[in-house]
């Protein structure tokens, strides 16, 4: 049986209709909703309140105060941690600007790569989707593993890199350990992770280009470049935004990777937000790292939002 | 776009009222403190039956735990003890508000210093003075449990957070294993570059273990033993001349560590010493069972960085008491928990864990039989040094300050690193 709002409330109507008195009679929008389905998306909204209004919302409180995290008492502080953020700790200032450095490299070395590969690989031939499992296959695993699998890599005595390059007789340093260069280390590892995902988007995007398109282009004689830069990066524009915009928010929240690369704490050279936040949290400064946090949140939707009005990849009043 | 009918604006005030209205109740501050307005009490007594949550961070003691348990539960009838196992970093990090619900960490374990502080500040702790495990311990070695009259917590363990040695390669190379000062120290490391091997392996890249070598660096160049506190406090800075002669000392180390050293992790390092290609591992004798694990068959005994010129220095070496145990005032099951710190507690089974673990603990009166535990005893009767480093309340301090010796190692001059440390020192005071 199926039930159709306003249906009692029609069934309803004949009754109270009198011939005589037609300015009684109480017309019903075909459209009128029964309140009682504003109950049906109740759960619904109960769930999103609970676990994102609710600790959104308590962050904002938490920002305002010095609470430590377990004791009874605390003070509210106003804004008084967002400015120790900027203007009185060195530390966050640095996470910030490591973060802001990593996600710019990984943003341009990810979306660049996985676009290259995506243009290699094209094709359905056995060969590439051999290639596509390939480059894909990172992804699959865990953070974790990843962090740890580039660790050996990295180790300046055991290590893959070092033993290989040893063998030519030149000796790559200390990678993670060289505070200058660290970072770029991190990055390198995070675009060998993601960029098989990326390039999958791409490959989306590239394979739903008109053949005609290039056809026509190739009469009029139009060289490979021109055809790239008229045909295929107008067509993969959508894809782009997707892929820089994943890329950005995967990049500022690189915890997890940070973390098992880098160990708990990581040093100030690899401190990003994220890590940041934790070791506020672990430092039992709760109300600062709510503060952090917010500034976090409104960081990534500030990039991600200047990012697309850049790259012009969402059009004006979108 | 739509407009928002007035009905609509109605609902999403009303959504985010609710919202704001939960927050408030869970806001900061809103649960109560567990130890409660007059401060920690005994544990409750009771009959020693049901589950008991042991936490802790010490995976590799499982299975030793593991074994202690099964002689618990023959002695307990109805007893069951699970190990609520997280790594150190996410037991630093999240042990406290588990614990703080109760519902694990019947038992618990903590780390010597801010942890400790911690969870004291947060009433977690039972008081333990006047129970039959206190009168198993070292006196000595129970203040770093203590907070005011109270005995909240039993340091278990006894490590010395000082360079071990392989002896076989100390004897190939003709050094003594006892520098009476710094100089004689440096002429050790000499000694042992000359024979072929790198003197020391430490492992600069990782911040928890290579921090380990700063007590041993610090103990004798402090004017005073609260040293690390006082920095904390802004009463002694890493500016300081005497701050600036240690670094100065750790650049002195800096031909004798592995090349590439502040990229070395602990595993690497670990590999370099067993593997006898390094003489000395910067970490501690909490790694002895690891690099046994890893083959290592020399012998091993600890060496200290005397960092005195005349050799008249306080200290003879460093040690820490920590993986303090204590009864978790939130627990429902206060009686098991306490008879499971007491049997912990028994020099028998103090023993055993120590002789697996090869591990000295606090608990007086344990046989070592452990033939490394034996060779390593004499230091417990030495006058060491209880670890400066975990007077450190503020971790952010700590590291700041421990990371301006692997710069000096990295190459930046002791004044530069100081003040860098320093920077980070006076935005916390």
């Amino acid at each position: 049986m199926s039930i159709h709002p306003g249906t009692a409330a029609r069934r309803k109507a004949p009754d109270s209709h009198t011939p005589d008195n037609p300015a009684k009679v109480r017309r019903r929008s075909p459209t009128r909703v029964n309140p009682a389905l504003y109950l049906f998306p109740l759960p619904a909204v109960a769930v999103v309140a609970f676990f994102l209004v609710m600790p959104t919302l308590q962050a904002f409180q938490y920002a305002i105060t010095d609470w430590n995290g377990f004791s009874a008492a605390f003070n509210y502080v106003g804004v008084d941690n967002f400015v120790r953020a900027f203007t009185k700790d060195s530390l966050f200032t640095n996470a910030l600007t490591n973060n802001l450095k990593f996600v710019l490299l990984v943003v341009i070395a990810q979306t660049a790569f996985s676009l290259v590969l995506a243009l290699l690989l094209t094709k359905n031939s056995r060969g590439s989707i051999l290639l596509r499992a390939l480059f894909f296959f990172p992804t699959i695993l865990s953070s974790v593993s990843v962090a740890f699998i580039w660790k050996f890599i990295y180790d300046p005595n055991f290590g893959l890199a070092n033993s290989v390059l040893r063998t030519v007789g030149v000796d790559g340093g200390a990678y993670l350990g060289n505070d200058a260069q660290a970072l770029y280390w991190v990055a390198v590892t995070q675009v060998w992770f993601h960029s098989g995902q990326m390039m999958v988007v791409y490959i989306a995007g590239l394979q739903a280009i008109p053949k005609e398109l290039y056809e026509a282009a190739e009469m009029d004689g139009a060289s490979k470049w021109q055809q790239f830069k008229s045909i295929t990066w107008p067509f993969v524009a959508p894809a782009t935004s997707i892929v820089v915009a994943y890329t950005t928010v995967q990049s500022f929240k690189a915890f997890d990777l940070i973390l098992g690369i880098a160990g708990n704490p990581p040093k100030a050279a690899l401190d990003i937000l994220s890590t940041r936040i934790y070791s506020t949290f672990a430092n039992s400064e709760f109300g600062y790292a709510a503060a952090q946090s917010i500034i976090f949140m409104a960081m990534i939707a500030l990039v991600t939002w200047l990012q697309r009005r850049l790259l012009r990849l969402t059009p004006k009043g979108d | 776009m739509s407009q928002i009918s007035r009905r609509q604006a109605v609902a999403l005030l009303g959504a985010l009222g609710f919202g704001a209205a939960a927050a408030a109740c869970a806001g900061p501050g809103g649960s109560t403190k567990p130890g409660g307005a007059t401060g920690p009490s005994a544990p409750a007594t009771g009959a020693v039956t049901g589950k008991v949550s042991f936490a802790h961070w010490r995976g590799e003691d499982k299975a030793v735990f593991d074994e202690l348990i099964k002689r618990f539960v023959a002695q307990h009838d109805g007893v069951e003890i699970a190990q609520d196992i997280s790594t150190s970093n996410d037991y630093n990090a999240q042990a406290l508000q588990k614990l703080r619900g109760g519902s694990i960490g019947d038992a618990f374990a903590t780390f010597r210093g801010s942890q400790f502080k911690n969870f004291t500040e947060a009433g977690v702790y039972t008081d333990l003075k006047g129970s039959k495990a206190v009168g198993n311990y070292q006196k000595g070695l129970l203040s770093a449990g203590q907070s005011g009259d109270n005995q909240l917590g039993l340091p278990y363990q006894v490590v010395f957070p000082m360079p071990m040695a392989n002896l076989d390669l100390f004897d190939k190379a003709g050094a003594e294993t006892s520098p009476k000062n710094w100089d004689a120290f440096l002429g050790m490391c000499e000694k042992l570059a000359a024979s072929g091997v790198i003197p020391i392996s430490w492992p600069g890249g990782d911040v928890g273990n290579g921090g380990q070598l700063f007590n041993c660096m610090i103990a004798n160049n402090a004017p005073v033993d609260d040293m690390c506190a006082q920095i904390e406090q802004g009463k002694l800075k890493c500016t300081d001349d005497w701050f600036l002669k240690m670094l100065g000392q750790y650049k002195d180390l800096k031909p004798f560590v592995q090349p590439n050293a502040t990229g070395t992790a602990v595993e690497p390092a670990q590999n370099l010493f067993s593997q006898g290609k390094a003489a000395m591992l910067a970490t501690g004798s909490y790694h002895l069972a690891a690099v046994r694990g890893l083959g290592a068959k020399f012998p091993i005994d600890l060496v200290f960085p005397n960092t005195t010129s005349d050799g008249n220095g306080k200290y003879e070496g460093a040690y820490n008491a920590t993986f303090i145990l204590g009864v978790n005032s939130a627990s429902k099951n206060q009686a098991a928990a306490a008879a499971w710190i007491d049997f912990l507690s028994e020099p028998e089974n103090a023993g055993y864990y120590a002789n697996q673990t090869a591990q000295h603990v606090s608990v007086d009166k344990v046989e070592y039989t452990n033939p490394d535990l034996k060779r390593l005893s004499p230091w417990l009767q030495k006058k060491t040094a209880l670890a400066a480093r975990f007077q450190f309340n503020n971790l952010d301090v700590r590291n700041a300050v421990e990371a301006s010796a692997t710069a000096v190692i990295s190459g930046t001059s002791p004044e530069q690193a100081a003040a860098a440390a320093q920077k980070i020192v006076d935005e916390r005071l």
